[in-house]
């Protein structure tokens, strides 16, 4: 019998949703054949079937939260060999057994040896006092480590977790059950991802904000000509003078090696963009902008953003990105002090571009296009001078797109 | 209310005070060693006490460890207080025998009969480029005795105030002297006579997240780590052990039990250092109170390198942090 387990699929994720089966008990399934699908904290992925066989026990409920190393469904494996497979596609050597307990089940499980439990002695102690049974606890820490929150979820929800009825449920009643007087919604998933990875970054990050408004008139004149031939959005026109100005000031374009003592210069530009989706931030990279045509960037752009709100990215589509945009003037801002992609060293917010009166260079008022941006700067690494210096130079270049012609490669 | 008055002073001003103001008080006391007469000592730690109090107080010895040693004990043992200087302490092992078989145990072998109220001071650890053998931080050898009381101050108050409390006490205490502290900074130290008592450790800093623990020449270390935490938002409990034996169980206990976690940083190398002895208090007290696993930051398990290694032999409040971070990330 082959244990089909979730795996760490990238990233040292921690747990996932089951989306979909794609297998029902009782049908066989081929090696290789997609069987499940996950949701993770940035990506849903498909899981394969390890071996050729037949679904014997479905143990996960579709929509369950579980940790990794919980074994999701047993495949009886063609071969007739009754030999035990730990069949995991990336076996985890601390995965525990399977007595421990599976989400969304109740179905009794064959207890195969000691239960291994993973919890600080100070979380032991919490289990006590509460008096938990910490082996009936699932735990949601770094390696499927129990926390003391998970204690405290499991003890929570009172009569709830009885004897039989498993620990994803009891935590996901807890989760979803208000209490008397108020509302709770979960905190997890991509929310406590996006939470962890903001309080890194401004716990660590000394930022900083430097504003400046841009002229869109002329670009936006130039994108009207263009139009009966190709449509190329503004961000795209974003991007690309974005990966030109960083190619001039490089500092901009690094990341921080503290421990070290160096700071690395990164030779490409990889741009995140920070899209806003209804399961929350999350930051789809174009790699490579500083070679790629302004109409490839668009389409790239496009197809990224629409897949991030499919919630659809692969792992690689999501990370990697050396340094992001924050193009929120749709949605209508004028300013911001935006919180840096850690471990980037910038990140620049695009605001409302809105027709004001201006005063020209001839003393007269004029009605302009003007656009705020603000850049947020780790000022470990850079200082304000270099700041106004590559937004002055975004700033050109977007202002006059003539000269931006000049630079395109 | 009544004032005291204080001086500013380095740490070797300090203990160079706390002899004379012994000196004064206890007649039976004298001072020994190479070079501390005449010479006022190779850290002038005994500057202008043989000028003030003569020859037969204060005297220079032959070069022989182990007959500095001998001989105090055997003073010592009949009425006098005895405070012997070793000039590094990495020249104490010829003197190991005569403290180990004589000095530690002369209470216990007599039946009570004789003890040894003796001080042995000794300037130790790394940091200040000395030769071989000058740098060695090897505490640990003489905590694991019973007998013999271990000090080691890391500022010029307690420096002052411990050396006295070890000259009152009545069995032999080993007074260390951390060597790159002896002018680092000044403290105000109280005239005259006050004793820091010998078994208590001082909670210098606090904080809710993490517990650090050093003696001598690390407390600055920790100290400096402490902030570089602090700017990443974790609070430290920095503790200044200052007694090495006995320890101050108390103080760590309730320290990690508050915090759940814990730094321990010193200069001697790893292997048998006392951060172990320190690891197994907290494991008999405080087990169930841990959250991560005790970090350690110690020299390395090699003898204190020369000069061009021996910053890359002793930790950092960077290494600390480090450490700091790993105990809270685990």
């Amino acid at each position: 019998m082959v244990e089909v387990k979730l795996h760490d699929i990238g990233e040292g994720m921690t747990e996932g949703d089951i989306i979909t089966y794609f297998v029902k008990e009782g049908e066989d399934v081929n090696e290789d054949q997609p069987i499940i699908e996950v949701q993770t904290e940035k990506m849903v992925t498909e899981l394969t079937a390890p071996k050729r066989g037949k679904i014997k026990d479905i143990l996960v409920e579709e929509g369950a939260t579980i940790s990794v190393g919980t074994t999701i469904l047993t495949i009886d494996a063609e071969n007739g060999s009754n030999e035990e497979d730990k069949a995991s596609p990336k076996d985890i050597s601390e995965t525990p057994k399977s007595s421990e307990p599976v989400s969304g089940h109740d179905r009794k499980l064959e207890v195969k040896g000691p239960v291994r439990i993973k919890a600080a002695p100070y979380t032991r102690k919490i289990a006590r006092e509460l008096e938990v049974d910490i082996e009936q606890v699932q735990g949601t820490g770094k390696d499927g480590r129990i926390t003391v929150e998970d204690v405290k979820d499991f003890k929570s929800p009172g009569e709830a977790a009885d004897k039989g009825e498993n620990v994803v449920t009891a935590t996901k009643k807890a989760a979803e059950s208000p209490m008397e007087d108020e509302n709770w919604i979960p905190f997890k998933g991509r929310r406590k991802k996006i939470a962890k990875k903001m309080t890194q970054s401004i716990y660590t990050i000394p930022h900083v904000a430097h504003m400046e408004e841009v002229d869109m008139t002329e670009l936006l004149a130039f994108r009207q000509e263009l139009k009966p031939e190709v449509s190329i959005s503004i961000a795209a026109f974003f991007i690309k003078t974005l990966a030109i100005a960083l190619k001039d000031y490089p500092i901009f374009n690094s990341e921080l090696d503290e421990e070290n003592g160096r700071i690395l210069l990164k030779d490409s530009v990889h741009m995140g963009i920070a899209t806003d989706t209804p399961e929350g931030l999350i930051v789809p990279v174009i790699r490579n902008t500083e070679g790629k045509p302004l109409s490839d960037i668009h389409k790239e752009m496009k197809s990224l953003t629409a897949k991030a709100m499919e919630n659809k990215l692969t792992g690689k589509e999501a990370t990697g990105s050396t340094f992001t945009i924050s193009n929120v003037g749709p949605l209508g801002s004028i300013g911001a002090t935006p919180i840096i992609n850690y471990p980037e060293v910038a990140l620049m917010a695009f605001h409302k571009t809105k027709k004001m009166p201006v005063v020209d260079e001839n003393d007269e008022i004029v009605i302009r296009s003007m656009m705020n941006i603000t850049l947020t700067f780790d000022h470990r690494v850079a200082d304000g001078g270099e700041a106004i210096a590559f937004t002055n130079r975004f700033k050109s270049l977007l202002e006059n797109p003539k000269l931006l012609l000049l630079e395109l490669v | 209310m009544t004032t005291v008055k204080t001086n500013s002073m380095t740490p070797v001003q300090a203990i160079n005070d706390g002899l004379r103001t012994m000196l004064h008080e206890r007649e039976e006391m004298v001072v020994l060693g190479e070079d501390v007469g005449i010479n006022g000592g190779v850290f002038r730690a005994t500057d202008g006490l043989q000028e003030s109090f003569g020859e037969d107080r204060v005297f220079d010895t032959p070069l022989s460890e182990s007959g500095i040693i001998g001989t105090s004990i055997g003073m010592a043992m009949n009425g006098m207080l005895p405070v012997a200087e070793i000039q590094f302490f990495g020249f104490v092992y010829p003197a190991y025998e005569q403290v180990m078989t004589h000095a530690t145990r002369m209470r216990y072998r007599s039946m009570g009969a004789f003890t040894v109220p003796m001080v042995i001071r000794a300037p130790y650890g790394a940091g200040v480029r000395a030769p071989e053998i000058h740098s060695d931080s090897m505490e640990a050898l003489f905590t694991h005795m019973p007998g013999i009381k271990v000090v080691c101050p890391s500022n010029a108050y307690d420096a002052k105030g411990l050396l006295i409390s070890a000259i009152e006490d009545p069995d032999p205490v080993l007074f260390l002297e951390p060597l790159k502290l002896y002018r680092a900074y000044k403290d105000e130290v109280p005239e005259g006579k006050y004793e820091v008592e010998i078994g208590k450790g001082e909670l210098l800093r606090e904080g809710e997240d993490v517990t650090l623990i050093a003696w001598g020449a690390m407390v600055p270390v920790i100290k400096k780590a402490a902030q570089l935490a602090e700017e990443k938002g974790i609070g430290c409990d920095v503790i200044d052990l200052r007694t090495l034996s006995p320890i101050d169980k108390d103080i760590i206990s309730e320290s990690v039990q508050k915090t759940n976690r814990c730094v321990i940083v010193h200069e001697a190398q790893t292997t048998g250092g006392l951060g172990n002895d320190i690891i197994s208090i907290i494991n008999d007290t405080s087990f169930l109170y841990l959250k991560s696993p005790i970090e350690r930051v110690t020299g390395a398990d090699v003898h204190v390198p020369f000069w061009a290694l021996e910053e890359h032999f002793l930790p950092t409040p960077e290494r600390t942090m480090h450490a700091i971070q790993k105990v809270m990330d685990f």
